[in-house]
C-alpha cells in the first residue's frame, strides 16, 4: 500500500486499556497502526519525548502526531501539553487532544497552550472509528510533519 | 451668693463663674437691721473718736454707704435718719446740724444711686446669662462640662434627656462613672490628644439612668484658663444608637450576603467539578460498552441467531441514548453556570433563524407557519435562540400526526412590564393535569416510541427564562394543541417596538 509506506509514527497517550484497544482497533481497521507507541500516563509521555528512562534508547526522531488524553495519572494531559509546547525541540510535534470531555474550559486551556486539534471521543463506535480514522489519515498521512519526524 | 433652687439656678451659678457677687440682702428685716447695725457701729466709733477730741462725720458717711450698698434704698433712708439723729444728739448743736444733714442726705442719695445702677447692670447681665443657658437647653445635643477630674459642673437639658440623669443627679459626679463610659481607645491616649489638639471626637458607649446602653458621637473641647492651664472639658454628644444599630444590621446583612455568595460559589465549583467528572468519567465506560458491543456484533452477527443480534442492537441503542442523556444533562448544567451576555436584538430575526433551523428536520412536512409582529428583545441571544429552537421543534414534533400542521409564533398582550411571547401548535397537546411535569428534567408526557427526545428541552428553556428573570408556562388540551408562553421583564426605558413581520 502506498500510503502505508509513508505512515508516520503515532504516540498515543492513554491510560485506559479499553480506550487503547478501541483506538488501536479503529486505527487497524484502516491500516494506520503500523507504528503506534502507547504510553499510559503523562510522565511516560514526557519520558518518551525527552528520550529518558525506558525510552533512552529510542530512535531520535519525533512522532508525526501525538494523540493525548487529558485525564491522565501522574502528569495530566494539559501539563504534558504545556511542557512540550514550551520546549523548543518539541514544540513542533503536532498534538491532538483526544478526550471524553466536552468541557469548554479544557478546550480553551488546550488551545491557549497551542494544541493543534481538539477531538471529543464520540460515544457511538461508528463515529469514534470515523474520527480516529480521519485523524490518523490526516496526521499520519496527509499532513506534512515538521522536520525531525521520520516517515516510514 | 443667694441660692436659687432648681436646676436653672444651679446652672446659672456655674455659668457665672462664681466670683464674689455683692447682692442686695433679700429680707427687709435684715436690711433694716443692717442699717441700724452700721449706724450703731459708726456712732460707737464716732463717740470713741469724740472722746479723743476728734470731730468726725466720716464714720457716719461710711455707715450710710454700707447700708445703702448692701441694704438698698430703705436701709439707706433709715441709716440716714439714724445718723442725723445721732449726729444732732451727740455731736453738734441742733441749730448747726442742717448742713451736716444735707451732706449726709446727698451722700446717701449718691450711694443709693450708684448701688441701683450697679444692680440694674447686674440684673441685665444675669438675664443675658439666663438666656444663654436656656438657649443651651434648647439644643437637641447633649451638652455638659466637667473639670479635668471628670467631675460634672454643667449639664444641659439635652444631656438630661439623653442620659436620664437630672442636673442634681449629675453635678459633682464623675462623668465616666455616672455614665459607665466605654471609650474606643485608652483614656490616656484620648487625654493626650485632647491636650495636644484642644479637641477630640469619637464614639462612646454609655449607660443611661434607665439602664439602657446608648452609643453617642461625642466631641470634646478643652477649656483653658488665662495661664493656658486646662481647666474644663466641654462635651457635646448625639445619640447615634439607632444609626449604629442600622449600620451594624447592614454590616451583618452584608456579611451574610458575602457568606451566602461564597457558599454559592463553592456549590457552583462543586457542580462544575461534578459536571466535569460526569463528562469525563461517565462517558468513557459508555463508549467502551458501545465500542466493544459493536466489535462483538461485527464478529458474531453472522453466526448468532436473530434474537442475539436484536439484543446487541438494543445494547447499542441504549448506550447511544445514554450518551445523549449525558450530553443534554451537561448542556443543561452548563446553561445554569454560564454567564448571560445580554444585548438588544431583533426577536423577529431570531425567530426566523430558529424556524429555518428546525425546518431542516421537518422536510416533507406540511406546516403552515405564522409569525406575528415581535419586538426587540434584551437578553442573551444564544440562550434565547435555544429556547425558541426547543419550543419550535417541540411544536414541529408534536404536530407530526397532523396532515396540516399549524404553528404560530407571536407576541401576546401582556402588561406594560413584561413581554410575553408564545408558540402555539395544533398538535397532540397534553392533559393540563400534568402541566407541572412539563418543565422537569427528563420528564416526558409521551412515550419515546411515539415522540423521541430526552425530556430536557423544556427544562433548559425554563432555566434560561428564569435566568432572564422571566416565567414560562403552557396551556394544552389533549389532542387539541398546545401553547407555550414565556415572559421576560421589559427593561426600564425600553419601548415596545414591533419588528418587521
Amino acid at each position: 500500500m502506498e500510503a502505508r509506506n509513508k505512515l508516520g509514527r503515532i504516540l498515543l497517550v492513554e491510560d485506559d486499556p479499553k480506550d487503547v484497544e478501541l483506538t488501536l482497533t479503529a486505527l487497524e481497521e484502516y491500516n494506520l497502526a503500523n507504528e503506534v507507541i502507547v504510553v499510559r500516563d503523562g510522565e511516560e509521555a514526557l519520558e518518551y519525548l525527552y528520550s529518558r528512562g525506558k525510552f533512552k534508547t529510542r530512535s531520535s526522531d519525533n512522532p508525526s502526531v501525538m494523540l493525548l488524553d487529558l485525564k491522565l495519572p501522574k502528569v495530566d494531559g494539559l501539563e504534558v501539553l504545556k511542557q512540550i509546547k514550551s520546549e523548543e525541540k518539541l514544540r513542533m510535534v503536532p498534538v491532538v487532544v483526544l478526550t471524553s470531555s466536552k468541557e469548554e474550559k479544557d478546550m480553551v486551556a488546550s488551545y491557549r497552550l497551542g494544541v493543534n486539534a481538539y477531538v471529543v471521543k464520540p460515544v457511538d463506535f461508528h463515529e469514534f472509528v470515523n474520527a480516529i480514522k480521519e485523524l490518523g489519515i490526516f496526521w499520519a498521512v496527509i499532513n506534512q510533519p515538521p522536520p525531525g519526524s521520520v516517515r516510514k | 451668693m443667694v441660692p436659687i433652687t432648681g436646676a436653672k439656678g444651679r446652672s446659672e451659678e456655674i455659668m457665672a463663674r462664681p466670683k464674689l457677687q455683692l447682692r442686695i440682702a433679700q429680707s427687709p428685716v435684715l436690711r433694716y437691721c443692717l442699717a441700724v447695725l452700721c449706724v450703731s457701729v459708726a456712732l460707737g466709733g464716732a463717740l470713741l473718736i469724740e472722746s479723743l477730741q476728734l470731730h468726725n462725720i466720716t464714720l457716719f458717711l461710711f455707715a450710710i454707704a454700707v447700708a445703702a450698698w448692701y441694704g438698698g434704698t430703705g436701709a439707706a433712708v433709715l441709716a440716714l435718719l439714724l445718723s442725723c439723729i445721732c449726729f444732732a444728739h451727740f455731736f453738734v448743736e441742733p441749730s448747726h446740724s442742717i448742713p451736716y444733714f444735707i451732706l449726709l442726705a446727698l451722700f446717701a442719695w449718691l450711694v443709693s444711686w450708684f448701688s441701683s445702677v450697679r444692680r440694674r447692670v447686674e440684673a441685665e447681665l444675669l438675664a443675658e446669662r439666663t438666656q444663654q443657658v436656656s438657649l443651651l437647653n434648647l439644643t437637641h445635643d447633649s451638652l455638659f462640662v466637667r473639670n479635668m477630674d471628670f467631675i460634672i459642673t454643667y449639664w444641659n437639658l439635652g444631656a438630661q434627656e439623653l442620659y436620664g440623669w437630672t442636673p442634681e443627679d449629675a453635678f459633682g459626679k464623675n462623668s465616666n462613672q455616672l455614665l459607665q463610659t466605654v471609650f474606643p481607645a485608652p483614656l490616656e491616649d484620648i487625654h493626650a490628644e485632647l491636650l495636644r489638639a484642644g479637641r477630640w471626637e469619637g464614639e462612646l458607649k454609655r449607660t443611661t439612668a434607665r439602664g439602657t446602653t446608648v452609643v453617642v458621637a461625642a466631641r470634646y473641647a478643652l477649656r483653658r484658663d488665662e495661664q493656658a492651664r486646662p481647666v474644663a472639658i466641654l462635651e457635646t454628644s448625639n445619640d447615634i444608637t439607632q444609626r449604629k444599630r442600622r449600620e451594624e444590621e447592614i454590616q451583618r446583612l452584608n456579611q451574610e450576603l458575602a457568606k451566602g455568595s461564597m457558599e454559592l460559589e463553592a456549590i457552583n465549583k462543586e457542580l462544575e467539578a461534578f459536571a466535569y467528572s460526569v463528562s469525563h468519567d461517565l462517558r468513557a465506560p459508555l463508549r467502551h460498552v458501545a465500542g466493544f458491543t459493536e466489535l462483538l456484533q461485527k464478529r458474531v452477527s453472522s453466526v448468532v441467531d436473530e434474537k442475539s443480534n436484536r439484543y446487541l442492537a438494543m445494547i447499542l441503542d441504549s448506550a447511544k441514548r445514554m450518551g445523549n442523556l449525558i450530553d443534554d444533562l451537561l448542556a443543561f448544567s452548563r446553561i445554569g453556570r454560564a454567564e448571560t451576555q445580554k444585548t438588544l436584538f431583533s426577536l423577529t430575526q431570531l425567530v426566523r433563524e430558529a424556524v429555518a433551523e428546525v425546518r431542516q428536520d421537518a422536510e416533507g412536512r406540511n406546516i403552515a407557519w405564522k409569525v406575528g409582529a415581535l419586538p426587540d428583545f434584551y437578553g442573551d441571544r444564544s440562550m434565547l435562540r435555544l429556547v425558541l429552537i426547543n419550543l419550535i421543534s417541540n411544536a414541529v414534533k408534536f404536530t407530526r400526526t397532523r396532515a396540516q400542521a399549524e404553528i404560530e409564533i407571536g407576541c401576546a398582550d401582556g402588561n406594560s412590564d413584561d413581554l410575553v411571547v408564545f408558540v402555539r401548535d395544533n398538535g397532540v397537546g397534553f392533559d393540563m393535569k400534568y402541566v407541572n411535569k412539563l418543565f422537569g428534567v427528563f420528564q416526558r408526557l409521551h412515550d419515546s416510541d411515539a415522540f423521541e427526545g430526552t425530556g430536557i428541552g423544556l427544562a433548559t428553556a425554563q432555566r434560561i427564562i428564569h435566568r432572564h428573570g422571566g416565567k414560562i408556562w403552557a396551556e394544552g388540551v389533549v389532542d387539541g394543541g398546545a401553547t407555550f408562553y414565556f415572559s421576560t421583564p421589559i427593561p426600564r426605558g425600553h419601548l415596545w417596538k414591533p419588528g418587521t413581520n
